[in-house]
């Protein structure tokens, strides 16, 4: 059977892999994370229908956990790539999880019990994990991983209690690392995407102010099963916030900071506003846009219903400034088209769109990958080949293209299967 | 009610039962009253079933599903809301309390509005108390034996 | 027909002796620890048909199924229970331990105690288990009732029928061609190529657009397996995934027609129209106002005089009362011919008026930036305070940054309009039995999940004969559409799940409740002829002429919505059958005092 290597384990990645497995090909998806499933289990609702990230993506996540034609290779990274278009030889580094795959049920009885506490990735923060921990409650593989780092007992040798009271006997403090190498005849890069460090973009006060927060945090706090439940509480004080700033183009369309349009932020704040309405109507959101931009199917509409019925205001003017006042409620800042005036906006909570950028270790894994990133740092593909890159034998779909919403992931993905299948058929 | 009100629901495969199952991952407690019958779709819930729920005795029969356009058959669940009305006509001829059927949209990531739901419902449907039918219509069934 | 015959239902086999086994897991403390789990296991033995009741620590592990293997060879057990976490992640490893030991995997049925029992309710052991016994009493009594089901199989016709001929419906036969696939390329118009033969110039590089165009052409008309078809409809369409069959109306005289295409599946590909906005600030009437896409063969044909000013507007007949989404395409069609009336004529005065500007991404943005370096002028207005024509010459339009009205003079007034659905799509999507949306344009399986899917199997999607879509969206989208096809064409069968509808033709009475209840088109009406004469039906000889239902059993989801609605019980949704549900509400009421 021919062999196909997948990289990233996002919708993307999931999607290409299913499309290919369905054809008859063995792919292999490496993973970096302990769980697929990307950006999209770290949502709560998307776009444009409001329906549950996590109901339509379990469903694939499973598929391709159970696919015949389908090996995960979770919590692991591809290091190298030799070879040519139809004959590849990659070499994948499977990290130690210190939990015998085999044997772990997920049953969570040890993160429980693990006494280090550490701020939780998947939560941004917002929570907190254990250093035995499963990535996400619906994760796959359900199985546990060891932090190696916080773990004191491969730290310092003591503690130990997940071994002692695991009923299953997965617990594995010798475990190694291990490398694979696979023969594959295409690669698929699907690695997706990071945020634009909220810090650069100093006039927003980001690390000073309690209450201004990223839209990816925002969406930890509205998840029904995020760290507060899908109550939207302020951090500084835990009070439900009712006045929301959404602040788009953070680092966008922005000479110092991104020149480009992240393409899903004028999308993603609405969205954001009307779950907040949803979930309190004593809520209003402002979002203080550049250009209101959102031309996908079913878009405009929502973005018209958020004005007309989820108390929606769009307000043009880009903000300049935000800052606080005594009872720590963002004050943005920003100039009003209409009058050309300065004006402000006070908010319980002030929420940063920022910008979609390249991963940050991109360049490194372009350069294992020999392929050519363009001049934003996305994976370059070639003109009205949308999803070949510069390299033979790889090709590439999703955000590490660019910036792009579900949709479009998901129909690049398949359009990847559909190129690297025929690659590797030969 | 002898342990408290007993409650027949329904979940479907795809939202609402992995919403129960999201519940027990993230150990949220709710009532032991419910016992949940899968189906693919809740647009598979017949008010036949509904009937036969009271008939046999249940205190509550509670209809759940996906949320309007969340649906993995497209539409089921908007057949379910129909078919959950029809039933409501005809356990009202019957003299059960229309409350005492409720229709209710769990998706796949809300565990902890399923044991919202089921602790709400259960405290609703032991305000009402026993099912009125109870003693008043026995069973008669052949094929199938129940101990 | 190309087809392998697919397995008849048989009438229901009569019910053997179920010998059940109850397997009750501990899951390590997760169940144990909160449910009394031995007598679980005792409760289990008394239970109707029941021969074997036992736990065990980790009934997922490899000794847990030898055990589940073993018990069914030496105890003869033709049913398996399991009592543990859930089904959703645990019932296939179950199902295919049970084929393994020679049970058809359908025998199998799983009792969640542990995901909505043991971990939900902690501290309240007794009426936990009081729950587990009922929930077993459920499943033991189901599967009583359990049947073997057959996974049926039909053949697939390895060919593709596609239906428009531009650059997604070219990419995606070569694709499909290049596979290995026979390819029907279908278009209306006497040449391929669709919108691209309307185009000078691509943004947001300034590319060729013809060159582009005869390439791709070139390479379909080289391709072996591709057979174009042009001057051509199709007039209906016939038959299911992996059987496809069209009656193509060809308009070349001489042609025969209708010409029949098999396939085993279809892409649809239809591309979209510019919208004309007849009427609009004197279109139709002012030879000095056109569409953008007019604009660009003019471009192209390189006839135009000396322009002093032209004059844009953007979301023409799009954003409005009559038509309220963004036409995605407009904008940066917009920037690409101001850029070239620029680029031919400097001192060319270019007004762009717009709501918004509709590019997004890297290399779009780019674009813009690239637009207003080379001084064309962006003023926005607000839907409040539209752009007005006067007669004289001149657009007025309220500059907000400015704060005042501006008379701008145009030689030329160029209107953006939006990409509507093409001539014709609504029939084609009642041949094809799919459903368009609100403004006519295909409409998708899921939005998100399955973009280029439609609802009904086997038939596919792309381009802006799904949303208005730049040349490179429509591209990668044609290459996904073909890639969705190939899982299915590239299967010699495909199986169906055995959970599917069956009907029971002698009590169906063909009143259609069913099929008008399927969103899947899994049921067709066909004639009834009985196969053997069947005792106490007189009806039967009624010149055996009668219509009944029929499920395709590979189209099926396995919803059950048809079983609500059958008056007659024919239809009964297999796995879940009335029966089995019914049994299972009995069985949880069991314990209630009458």
């Amino acid at each position: 059977m021919k062999e196909v290597l997948v990289i990233g384990g996002g919708i993307a990645g999931i999607q290409a892999a299913l499309d290919l497995a369905e054809q008859g090909l063995r792919v292999h998806l490496v993973e970096r994370e302990p769980s697929i499933g990307g950006r999209m289990a770290q949502l709560d609702k998307t776009f444009p229908t409001n329906d549950c990230s996590t109901c339509i993506l379990s469903p694939k996540m499973v598929d391709c956990a159970r696919h015949p034609n389908i090996v995960l290779h979770t919590y692991a990274d591809v290091q190298a790539v030799e070879g040519e278009m139809g004959a590849f030889r990659v070499r994948v580094l499977k990290r130690a999880r210190y939990v015998d795959e085999e044997r772990c049920t997920g049953c969570g009885e040890c993160a429980l019990k693990c006494p280090r506490k550490l701020p939780d990735e998947f939560n941004v923060g917002l929570s907190q994990r254990r250093a035995i921990y499963l990535h996400f409650p619906q994760a796959v593989p359900m199985i546990m991983t060891i932090d190696p780092e916080h773990c004191t007992y491969l730290a310092r040798g003591k503690c130990g209690l997940c071994q002692k009271i695991c009923p299953a006997g997965a617990i594995d403090f010798e475990q190694q690392d291990r490398h694979l190498e696979l023969d594959v005849g295409a690669i698929v890069v699907a690695t997706g995407y990071d945020f634009y460090d909220p810090r650069h973009v100093g006039q927003y006060h980001y690390e000073q102010f309690p209450n201004v927060i990223t839209a990816l945090e925002y969406e930890r706090l509205i998840s029904a099963s995020g760290p507060t439940g899908g109550h939207l509480l302020r951090p500084s004080d835990g009070q439900p916030a009712r006045r929301l700033g959404f602040v788009q183009c953070t680092g966008s369309r922005h000479l110092r900071h991104n020149r480009y349009c992240s393409t899903v932020c004028c999308v993603h704040s609405t969205k954001e506003a009307v779950l907040a309405w949803e979930h309190d109507r004593e809520v209003e959101s402002y979002i203080f846009y550049t250009d209101l931009r959102g031309s996908g199917k079913g878009f405009r509409e929502y973005m018209d219903r958020a004005e007309r019925d989820y108390a929606t205001n769009f307000v043009h003017g880009r903000v300049a400034e935000i800052l606080q006042d005594e009872a720590l409620n963002p004050v943005v800042k920003y100039e009003d088209a209409a009058t050309s005036r300065p004006q402000r906006q006070t908010v319980d909570l002030a929420i940063l769109a920022t910008s979609l950028v390249p991963r940050h270790d991109a360049p490194r894994l372009a350069d294992i990958l020999g392929i050519e990133l363009d001049e934003f740092g996305f994976v370059h593909s070639e003109p009205f080949a949308p999803a070949e890159t510069s390299r033979p034998g790889i090709v590439a779909c999703g955000c590490c293209l660019g910036p792009a919403d579900i949709p479009q992931s998901v129909a690049q993905a398949s359009a990847a299967a559909a190129c690297a299948a025929e690659m590797a058929l030969g | 009610m002898h342990n408290g009100p007993k409650i027949v629901a329904f979940a479907c495969n795809w939202c609402s039962y992995a919403g129960a199952d999201l519940a027990g991952v993230s150990r949220i407690q709710y009532p032991p009253s419910t016992r949940v019958i899968r189906v693919m779709c809740s647009g598979r819930v017949s008010p036949m079933f509904i009937l036969e729920a009271f008939r046999s005795g249940a205190d509550g029969v509670l209809v759940t599903g996906c949320h309007p356009g969340d649906c993995h058959y497209i539409s089921g669940n908007q057949k379910a809301e129909r078919n959950v009305e029809m039933a409501h006509s005809l356990i009202r001829l019957l003299g059960i309390e229309p409350r005492r059927l409720r229709l209710a949209w769990i998706s796949a990531g809300e565990g902890a509005r399923f044991a919202q739901v089921i602790r709400e419902f259960t405290e609703e449907v032991r305000e009402l108390g026993a099912n009125p039918l109870l003693g008043s219509i026995t069973s008669q069934e052949e094929g199938v034996t129940v101990s | 027909m190309y087809w392998s015959q697919s397995r008849l239902q048989e009438p229901e086999p009569r019910v053997e002796t179920p010998r059940i086994g109850v397997f009750v897991c501990h899951c390590g403390h997760n169940i144990a620890g909160y449910l009394d789990v031995p007598a679980l296991v005792e409760f289990a033995r008394g239970l109707p048909h029941v021969v074997k009741a036992t736990d065990s620590l980790f009934t997922c592990s490899d000794a847990g199924l030898a055990a589940i293997r073993a018990a069914v060879t030496e105890e003869g057990l033709n049913r398996v229970v399991v009592a543990s976490c859930t089904p959703r992640t645990h019932e296939p490893l179950f199902q295919a331990t049970c084929e393994e030991a020679g049970l058809n995997r359908y025998l199998f049925e799983f009792v969640n105690i542990r995901d909505q029992c043991s971990w939900v309710h902690m501290n309240e052991p007794d009426l936990a288990t009081a729950k587990a016994r009922d929930l077993i009493r459920m499943g033991v009594a189901r599967a009583a009732l359990l049947q073997p089901l057959d996974e049926s199989e039909l053949g697939v016709q390895p060919a593709a029928a596609i239906i428009g001929g531009g650059m997604a419906g070219m990419t995606a036969a070569l694709t499909l061609a290049r596979r290995g696939f026979a390819v029907t390329l279908i278009e209306r118009e006497a040449e391929l190529g669709g919108s691209l033969r309307h185009l000078f110039k691509l943004y947001p590089t300034h590319a060729d657009a013809r060159a582009l165009l005869e390439r791709r052409v070139a390479e379909v008309n080289d391709h072996p397996y591709i057979e174009v078809l042009t001057l051509a409809e199709v007039q209906s369409v016939r038959g299911y995934i992996g059987n496809y069959e069209l009656q193509v109306h060809s308009r070349w005289p001489g042609m025969p027609s209708p010409l029949s295409v098999q396939a085993g599946i279809i892409l649809v590909a239809t591309g979209a129209d510019e919208h004309k906005p007849a009427g609009a600030y004197g279109y139709g009437d002012d030879p000095r106002v056109l569409t953008q896409g007019e604009m660009e063969q003019r471009l192209g044909a390189g006839d135009l005089p000396s322009l002093s000013s032209v004059v844009m507007i953007q979301c023409v007949g799009a954003r409005d009362e009559a038509r309220s989404y963004c036409g995605r395409t407009c904008c940066l069609t917009a920037l690409k011919n101001a850029m070239l009336l620029k680029e031919r004529d400097p001192h060319t005065e270019v007004h762009v008026l717009y709501r918004d500007i509709e590019v997004h991404g890297t290399h779009f943005e780019d674009y813009y930036a690239q637009a207003r370096d080379l001084g064309i002028i962006f003023t926005r207005y607000t839907p409040e305070e539209p752009p007005q024509v006067l007669g004289d010459g001149r657009v007025v339009v309220y500059d907000e940054l400015l704060g005042a009205r501006l008379g701008i003079p145009y030689d030329l007034l160029v209107l953006s309009t939006p990409l509507v659905p093409a001539r014709g799509a609504r029939e084609l999507a009642r041949m094809l039995k799919v459903p368009v949306d609100e403004f006519g344009f295909f409409l998708e399986a899921h939005v998100k999940l399955r973009p280029l899917d439609f609802a009904t199997d086997g038939i596919y999607l792309c381009g802006s004969a799904h949303w208005p879509a730049h040349l490179d969206e429509a591209i990668s989208q044609a290459l996904g559409a073909a890639a969705r096809a190939a899982t299915i064409l590239s299967k010699d069968q495909i199986r169906a799940s055995g959970v599917v509808s069956h009907v029971d033709e002698a009590l169906c009475r063909g009143c259609e409740r069913c099929s008008e209840v399927c969103e899947f088109g899994a049921i067709e009406m066909v004639e009834w002829t009985p196969k053997d004469r069947l005792p106490g039906f007189g009806l039967t000889q009624r010149a055996g002429r009668r219509m009944v239902a029929r499920v395709n059993a590979v189209v099926c989801k396995g919803c059950g919505a048809c079983a609500v609605v059958c008056p007659t019980s024919a239809l009964q949704a297999a796995h879940f059958t009335d029966r089995q549900v019914t049994a299972m509400i009995r069985a949880a009421m069991g314990e209630q005092d009458a």
